[in-house]
C-alpha cells in the first residue's frame, strides 16, 4: 500500500518542527553545560611557558582530587594570549575564571576593571608571602609614581597573586670563576677579558639584543646597578642621566665579548649559548634553571651556578612574575578563589618548592629540602627580596619599546650610547606628555 | 524578465537577503567599527572618549608611521618586481611539455603551502648567526662571520629574499597559466615569418599575456603592502627600525601598547594608501584588462 503522499506544506511544517526540536536540545545541551561549570570547573587562560609545566601537570591534577573541582586550561603563545585576554577583559565574556598574567599587564587589567578584587572575595595574603612578589598584585601600586587619572590616594588593592616567582638570576660558569660568583661588574669585565675566545667559540658574556622588551629586560639590571633608573620625580624621564650613560658604555663593553649576532637574541639564543658551553655568563630568568641541569639540554651541567646579579653601585634583580588574576566576569569566582587559597597554602607551596618549583613563600623558599633539589632557590629569594619590577604604568610597553629601539641602535654602533639614550629619553617623554603625563 | 505580481520581487530579496547580511556582517561592520574606533581614545579603566580626527591629525606627525610605510613601499616595490621577473622566467622555461614536469612544477609550489610563520622559523634558522647556514657558507668563504638579521644594511633584504622564495611560484603558477592559455595561431605565423624568440616574447607574449600580468602584480603587490608573519618572526622589525613594516607598526600599537583609537587610524590610513595603489595600478593598465 503506498504511503500518504508528502506534500510541500506538510515537509515544511515537518522540517519546522525538525528544526525547533532540534534547537531546543542543543539549547538546553548549552545550558547543562553551563550549570555545570557553575557547579565545579575553573577555566585558565595562560600563555605557553615550561615554568608553567609543574603546575598544570601535577598540581592541578592534585588540586582536582584535593577539591572535586574540575580545571580547564587554555593556552597559547604569549602574544596571543595577551590579545585573547584583552578580548575577554573587555568584552567581559567571562570565557576564563583566571588570567596568567606577566606581571606588566597588571595595571592595565586591573586599572581598566578586568579583574576581580581579592580582598572583596576575602582572599588574605599572610606575612609569609614574598613581599616583593605580593606586592606586584596590587594596583593602584603601593609605592612609587602613580600614573595619570590614578587618584593619589586611592587605596591600593589586591587584585592578582604570584603563580611562579620569576626573576633574573646571574648564571656563571663555576669551573670558569672559579673563587665563586662575581661581586662586581668589572669582576664579569675582566674574566672576559682574559678567557674570551671567540675562535673556539668562547664568549665572556651573552645578552638578549632584540630591539623592545628583550634588551631592555638585558639592560634594566645594568641600569639600575650603576645608579640611574628609568623615572625621576613625576615621571620625568632619565634615562639619558650620567649613571644611565656609564650603564650603557659599560654593556657595550661587555657586548665585545659576546657572540657577534647578538643584536639578533633573544630569549632562546641567549639560553641555547650558555648552555651549550659558548658563554661564562649571562642574566637569565629562573626558568632556565632546571634545563642546565638537564643532560638532554645542557652540555654543561654541573657547571653553572646562580647568584643575585654582581653589584655596581647598588644591587638589583629583574623581577618578572607569573601572576594571575581571577577575571571580573569569571563564571566561577568561587572555584577560582579556592584555587587561590589551596595554591597558596603553606603545604602546598613547601611541595611546590621541593618539586622544583619557583614557589612565593619565603618558607617555602628557605626549606632545606626544597633548595637541594632546586638550588637556584636560595638566589631567587635573595634576588626578590632586592628585585624591582617594571615602572608601574598600563603604558609601560609603549616607553620600553621606544627606549629598547634606541638601546638595540647603540648596540649595532657598538658606541653612541649618550646620543641614543637622549634619543630615547626625547622620544618617550614626548610620548609620556601626549599621554597625559605631567612630564616637565 | 520584468516580474509580473508583487509577489515575485520581494521573494528574490529574501532569498538573496541571508548572503547580503553576512556579507555587511563581515566586511562593512568590522570596517565600520574600526571606523568608529579610530575615531576615539581608550583611557586606562574609563569609558572609550570620542576625540574625532585627532587621531589622523597625530598620524600627519608622526615620523615612525612614515618611515614605517617607506620600508612597506620598498618591501612591495622591491620584492613584487622580483618575483614577477623570476616567475614569468620560470613559466617561459617550464611552459613546454618534458619529463619529469608534474615533479618539478609540484616541487616549485611547495614554498608557497607551507605557513608563513614556518617560513619566518626556517629562514631564521638559516639566518642564524651562531648556527645558520648563510653565516656558515660566507664564513667559509670570506673568513668573516656576518650576522644578517643584526645588520641595518642586510635585514630588510634578507626578508625580501624570504617573500621572493615564497610567493615567486604563485606569480609562476599564474603567469604559467596565461601563457598556456594564449592562441597558438600567432606565434606559429611569427614563427613561419622567421621572427626571433626575443621578437616573439617582446611583440606577442608581453602584449598578449598583459592583462595576467596586471592581475599577478596586483594581487602580489596587495599582499605585500600587508607583509606581517615573516617580520614578526624573523626580525620584531629590527634592528633598529631597519625593518619596521606598516602592519607590525599598527600591531603593536593597538595590542601591545594598548592604544586601540591610534591603531586603527593607522590601519585606516594604511587602508586608504592600499586602495589607492590599487586603483593607480589599475588605471595605468586600464586598457589591458
Amino acid at each position: 500500500m503506498p504511503g500518504p503522499k508528502m506534500i510541500r506544506r506538510k515537509f515544511l511544517r515537518n522540517s519546522l518542527g525538525l528544526a525547533t526540536a532540534a534547537t531546543a536540545v542543543s539549547l538546553s545541551g548549552c545550558s547543562g553545560k553551563k550549570d555545570a561549570s557553575r557547579r565545579g570547573q575553573i577555566t585558565f587562560g595562560s600563555y605557553a611557558d615550561p615554568a608553567l609545566d609543574l603546575l598544570k601537570d601535577v598540581f592541578l591534577p592534585e588540586f582536582e582530587r584535593a577539591t572535586g573541582i574540575h580545571t580547564e586550561w587554555v593556552e597559547a603563545d604569549f602574544s596571543g594570549w595577551f590579545q585573547k585576554a584583552l578580548n575577554d577583559g573587555q568584552t567581559k565574556t567571562g570565557a576564563f575564571d583566571i588570567y596568567v598574567m606577566d606581571d606588566l599587564w597588571v595595571p592595565r587589567f586591573a586599572g581598566a576593571g578586568y579583574l576581580a578584587n581579592l580582598d572583596e572575595l576575602g582572599f588574605q595574603p599572610d606575612a609569609d608571602f614574598v613581599p616583593s612578589a605580593l606586592d606586584l598584585g596590587y594596583w593602584p601600586p603601593k609605592t612609587g609614581l602613580r600614573q595619570p587619572g590614578i587618584d593619589a590616594k586611592a587605596k591600593s588593592t589586591l587584585y592578582s597573586l604570584p603563580l611562579i616567582s620569576d626573576c633574573q638570576l646571574f648564571f656563571y660558569r663555576n669551573d670558569i670563576f672559579s673563587s665563586g660568583s662575581p661581586a662586581t661588574w668589572d669582576d664579569v669585565l675582566q674574566m672576559a677579558r682574559q678567557k674570551s675566545d671567540p675562535a673556539r667559540r668562547q664568549y665572556g658574556w651573552v645578552t638578549r639584543g632584540v630591539k623592545g622588551n628583550p634588551i631592555m629586560n638585558s639592560f634594566f639590571v645594568l641600569l639600575h646597578d650603576f645608579g640611574g633608573d628609568i623615572f625621576g620625580e613625576n615621571w620625568k624621564v632619565v634615562i639619558n642621566s650620567p649613571q644611565a650613560v656609564e650603564a650603557l658604555e659599560f654593556y657595550l663593553k661587555l657586548l665585545q665579548y659576546a657572540p657577534s649576532g647578538v643584536a639578533e637574541f633573544d630569549s632562546d639564543q641567549e639560553g641555547a649559548t650558555l648552555l651549550q658551553g659558548n658563554a661564562f655568563a649571562a642574566t637569565m630568568w629562573t626558568g632556565w634553571c632546571p634545563q642546565t641541569d638537564d643532560p638532554a639540554k645542557s652540555r654543561v651541567v654541573g657547571k653553572i651556578s646562580f647568584d643575585v646579579p654582581p653589584r655596581n653601585i647598588k644591587q638589583v634583580a629583574k623581577l618578572g612574575l607569573f601572576m594571575a588574576g581571577i577575571a571580573a566576569a569569571a563564571p566561577n569566582k568561587t572555584g577560582a578563589l579556592e584555587f587561590f587559597k589551596w595554591f597558596s597554602n603553606p603545604s602546598v607551596q613547601l611541595r611546590f618548592a621541593r618539586a622544583g618549583g619557583a614557589a612565593f613563600r619565603t618558607s617555602a623558599l628557605k626549606d632545606g629540602e626544597a633548595q637541594k633539589k632546586g638550588r637556584w632557590l636560595d638566589a631567587t629569594l635573595r634576588a626578590l627580596t632586592c628585585g624591582m619590577p617594571s615602572p608601574r604604568t598600563s603604558d609601560w610597553s609603549k616607553v620600553e619599546d621606544i627606549l629598547g629601539t634606541q638601546l638595540n641602535k647603540a648596540l649595532l654602533e657598538k658606541g653612541n650610547a649618550k646620543r641614543h639614550l637622549d634619543a630615547a629619553a626625547a622620544e618617550a617623554t614626548a610620548f609620556l606628555k601626549g599621554a597625559g603625563y605631567p612630564v616637565a | 524578465m520584468m516580474p509580473t505580481d508583487g509577489r515575485s520581487t520581494w521573494i528574490p530579496r529574501l532569498l538573496i537577503a541571508p548572503t547580503v547580511i553576512c556579507a555587511l556582517a563581515l566586511t562593512v561592520l568590522p570596517l565600520g567599527y574600526s571606523v568608529l574606533t579610530s575615531l576615539r581614545e581608550f583611557p586606562l579603566g574609563q569609558s572609550p572618549v570620542f576625540v574625532g580626527l585627532q587621531n589622523y591629525r597625530n598620524l600627519l606627525h608622526d615620523a615612525n608611521f612614515h618611515s614605517s610605510l617607506g620600508t612597506t613601499l620598498i618591501f612591495t616595490v622591491v620584492a613584487t618586481a622580483i618575483e614577477f621577473v623570476v616567475g614569468l622566467g620560470l613559466a617561459l622555461l617550464l611552459k613546454e611539455e618534458f619529463s619529469f614536469q608534474g615533479v618539478i612544477r609540484s616541487s616549485l609550489i611547495v614554498p608557497m603551502a607551507v605557513a608563513p610563520v614556518v617560513v619566518g622559523i626556517i629562514w631564521r634558522l638559516l639566518y642564524g648567526a651562531d648556527v645558520g647556514l648563510f653565516s656558515f657558507a660566507v664564513q667559509a668563504l670570506t673568513g668573516k662571520s656576518i650576522s644578517v638579521l643584526s645588520s641595518t644594511t642586510l635585514a630588510l633584504p634578507a626578508l625580501i629574499l624570504v617573500d621572493i622564495w615564497e610567493w615567486t611560484p604563485f606569480m609562476f603558477l599564474i603567469l604559467l597559466a596565461g601563457i598556456q592559455s594564449l592562441p597558438q595561431e600567432p606565434f606559429e605565423a611569427a614563427r613561419v615569418d622567421g621572427a626571433s624568440s626575443w621578437n616573439i616574447f617582446l611583440h606577442l607574449t608581453l602584449p598578449m599575456l598583459k592583462p595576467v600580468i596586471v592581475v599577478s602584480l596586483l594581487i602580489r603587490a596587495l599582499d605585500a603592502f600587508t607583509v606581517f608573519d615573516q617580520v614578526f618572526v624573523l626580525t620584531q622589525g629590527g634592528p633598529g627600525t631597519a625593518t619596521e613594516v606598516a602592519t607590525l607598526m599598527i600591531y603593536k600599537t593597538a595590542f601591545r601598547f594598548s592604544q586601540f583609537g591610534y591603531g586603527a587610524a593607522m590601519a585606516i590610513g594604511l587602508l586608504v594608501l592600499v586602495m589607492s595603489f590599487s586603483a593607480a595600478l589599475t588605471r595605468v593598465f586600464k586598457s589591458s584588462i
